[in-house]
């Protein structure tokens, strides 16, 4: 009787379920082989290859080329070497300069009782932050009919470098260069990543000839404003494009991604709100 | 303390093996849900095993103080305030004074904590292992690993359970997720699921007749319990089966969304919404229904489906997290969680009625499940907590260690500090000056369990 009991309670099989209370022949923390069974790991790990980052590493370097030419033709104006006379074309642009045009007076008090250091210092860190947040695969501002709302990090980007183009064109001499520097800069940082996006949609080898051209326009033209710059920025685009993707390939050996049934579900369609 | 009473020899030994314990949560009555009528019942049903049960929980509005529930189920309502979703501000050690007094008082052996977001559990169970006492964790919830505040509830549930006698998950599924996440050991964790109190969700007495069939749902009309998934399949269904009808319980931010699918598709007479269901009423609304519908996206173990079984209801349910484990295959029909595979196991469910008997299903419920054999369970866990060595800070530190390059040093730091204040405080006051209270017997006899508080 008691050993047909006991061949009972061997025979019993351990199984996955919370019904039924305690299972007889088995303690509460008892650990079944099939436990963890389910578990996944690294699904979803892309290999990624060493020339495709690369490749899409100059979409940063790009980016980055224009930001400094920006800041050249900052540096340039300050030191008013620009002529004045090509700046009276731009003038009649449309009307939107011309709401531009009636605010640079105010433009150019603005920070008046601050010191420059402290407008260098504060444009730099703006810039900054826009280079950390700003979409390098894709655009801010939407072309009309685009789906995708911009992210709060791109926004946020955006008018960091607005605001820093404020700082600088208030430090301006003349109200002329106030408006035209505003101008300059909003044109660049509103306009350049979409045309730069719509360049390497249209063609990918156009992209990279561009993307190079800019470089090395960049890179002379900084060189010989500064040569300090210019090893800072030439060592960054190093960084950036070479190194950078190296030991990203580098670390991908220790990704380490884990999936299973605990793993809150995803929904397979679109929240329309 | 002395005993005036006689008891008896099979008396004395229960009073032998008698637990002292002091369960902590920030979920506790008045709020409602999983992790608080898991608290109360498995109290309730401990203490009518002998042992000593205390809960310690956050202020609730002017429910501040100490409170007795049916059976003297005493509780603290420390003067703590909620900060966030039920939650105290975490200070690391500002409870510490109020929770040693505590234990002392009620002359505390067991620290039971409840819930990994509950930051007064965290806090009541780092000072009860530095005041030497045994501490047990229970995990209702589960986590991903992809998600910012899922890393950070890992590493702050890796630092509770670096030095913890015993843990508790209320499903495999949960077991195996803890696991993971803390890197315990998994012979430390015990797998004791929820229950249902079959008393309180009976059936109706006449079956409910089939010319019409109603889709019961309730729940909180959130993104992680489905909401939207419900937006895509009740249209569908009423497309399909020009007899269904549901009855929607709950309150939330997706509210909004079943009712523009309401007007949209103009099931206005279809679809019925309660709004937010009072905890004693749902039952009523559970038995108006055939079935009962549970869309969550992750659930570790969801006792909205036991309450559904044990009120007859065939259940329709994701297969997410721990749900499979709750039900046996003939009482509930799993679908993926997509709107197509949902519409599939609806039809099927509809299929299966005619087979179901409520009464039957309650009568099952009630051999499946039972609060008494979960409390049951859970004193053995007590039993093994008490085995456990008593480690001194040393010993303890090296397992804090081993917790990260970073993180382990940290968490050394702050059981240190921990260890420091709390020996200032025996200065400060010893524990000979705090009184120990003594212990209330209440009659023996069947007592409801239900709720009664003032």
């Amino acid at each position: 009787m008691e050993s047909e009991a006991s061949k009972k309670l061997v025979q019993y099989k351990w199984s996955k379920v919370a019904y039924g209370g305690m299972q007889p022949g088995y303690d509460d923390n008892y650990t079944d082989e099939s436990f963890l069974e389910d578990m996944v790991m690294n699904a979803n790990v892309v290999k990624r290859d060493f020339w495709k980052v690369m490749l899409d590493s100059i979409s940063i370097s790009q980016y980055l080329c224009i930001v400094a030419l920006v800041v050249v033709v900052w540096i340039q104006t300050l030191h008013s070497t620009i002529d004045e006379t090509f700046l009276h074309y731009l003038l009649k642009v449309s009307f939107f300069i011309s709401g531009l045009y009636i605010l640079a007076p105010v433009y150019h008090t603005l920070t008046r009782s601050i010191s420059s250091d402290s407008i260098w210092a504060l444009s730099v860190s703006l810039l900054l932050v826009h280079l950390f947040l700003h979409n390098y695969s894709g655009y801010t501002i939407r072309p009309p009919g685009a789906q995708n709302n911009p992210s709060l990090s791109s926004n946020v980007s955006l008018n960091a470098s607005i605001i820093a183009s404020v700082l600088i064109a208030s430090r301006l001499p003349l109200r002329l260069h106030v408006f035209a520097v505003m101008f300059f800069s909003l044109q660049v940082f509103l306009f350049s990543p979409l045309v730069t996006f719509s360049i390497r949609n249209y063609s990918f080898k156009l992209h990279l000839w561009f993307s190079f051209l800019l470089i090395f326009v960049t890179l002379s033209v900084v060189y010989s404003l500064h040569v300090m710059l210019f090893i800072i920025l030439l060592s960054l685009l190093v960084f950036i494009s070479i190194v950078g993707p190296y030991w990203l390939i580098r670390i991908q050996e220790y990704k380490f991604e884990i999936h299973g049934p605990w793993d809150e579900a995803k929904l397979c369609f679109d929240i329309t709100e | 303390m002395h005993r005036k009473n006689p008891v008896s020899f099979l008396g004395q030994m229960c009073m032998l093996k008698a637990h002292r314990i002091l369960m902590v949560s920030d979920f506790f009555f008045p709020n409602f849900g999983g992790v608080e009528s898991h608290i109360y019942y498995l109290s309730q049903c401990l203490i009518k095993l002998g042992h000593k049960v205390v809960v310690m929980t956050h202020a609730y509005g002017n429910r501040a103080g100490v409170r007795y529930m049916t059976g003297g189920l005493k509780v603290y309502y420390i003067p703590c305030r909620p900060f966030l979703m039920q939650n105290t501000l975490p200070t690391f050690y500002a409870t510490l004074p109020i929770l040693r007094s505590i234990l002392i008082r009620e002359g505390i052996s067991i620290v039971h904590g409840h819930q990994a977001f509950s930051t007064l559990c965290h806090e009541a169970l780092m000072h009860a292992r530095t005041m030497g006492y045994k501490t047990i964790f229970t995990d209702h919830s589960l986590y991903g690993f992809a998600d910012v505040g899922s890393i950070h509830m890992n590493k702050v549930l890796q630092f509770t359970l670096a030095d913890i006698d015993q843990a508790i998950c209320v499903s495999h599924t949960s077991k195996e997720n803890t696991v993971l996440r803390s890197g315990i050991d998994p012979e430390k964790v015990f797998v004791v699921p929820n229950a249902v109190d079959t008393a309180m969700f009976t059936p109706v007495p006449t079956r409910l007749s089939y010319d019409e069939i109603v889709i019961v749902v309730i729940s909180r009309l959130v993104y992680r319990k489905g909401a939207d998934l419900l937006v895509e399949v009740i249209p569908e269904v009423c497309q399909l089966h020009p007899n269904v009808r549901f009855v929607i319980g709950g309150d939330g931010l997706k509210r909004v969304r079943l009712e523009e699918m309401r007007e949209k598709y103009s099931l206005q007479d279809k679809v019925e919404m309660l709004g937010a269901v009072p905890h004693a009423q749902v039952r009523s609304v559970l038995v108006s229904g055939h079935i009962f519908l549970n869309s969550s996206l992750t659930e570790a173990f969801c006792i909205a489906i036991l309450e559904a079984a044990s009120c007859g209801l065939l259940t329709v349910s994701t297969r997410v997290g721990g749900v499979p484990e709750v039900l046996p295959d003939d009482m509930i029909v799993l679908a993926e969680p997509t709107p197509g595979d949902m519409v599939r196991a609806i039809t099927k469910a509809i299929e299966m009625l005619p087979d179901v008997n409520p009464h039957d299903m309650h009568l099952r419920m009630k051999k499946l499940y039972s609060w008494h054999d979960v409390a049951k369970r859970t004193e053995v866990v007590y039993d093994r907590a008490l085995l456990c060595s008593n480690k001194n800070l040393l010993q303890r530190l090296q397992r804090y260690l081993k917790c990260g390059a970073w993180a382990g040093k940290l968490f050394c730091l702050v059981m240190i500090i921990n260890f420091l204040l709390w020996l200032l405080l025996q200065r400060w006051q010893p524990s000979d000056n705090i009184e120990e209270v003594p212990d209330i017997h209440m009659h023996e006899g069947r007592q409801d369990t239900g709720v009664s508080d003032s």
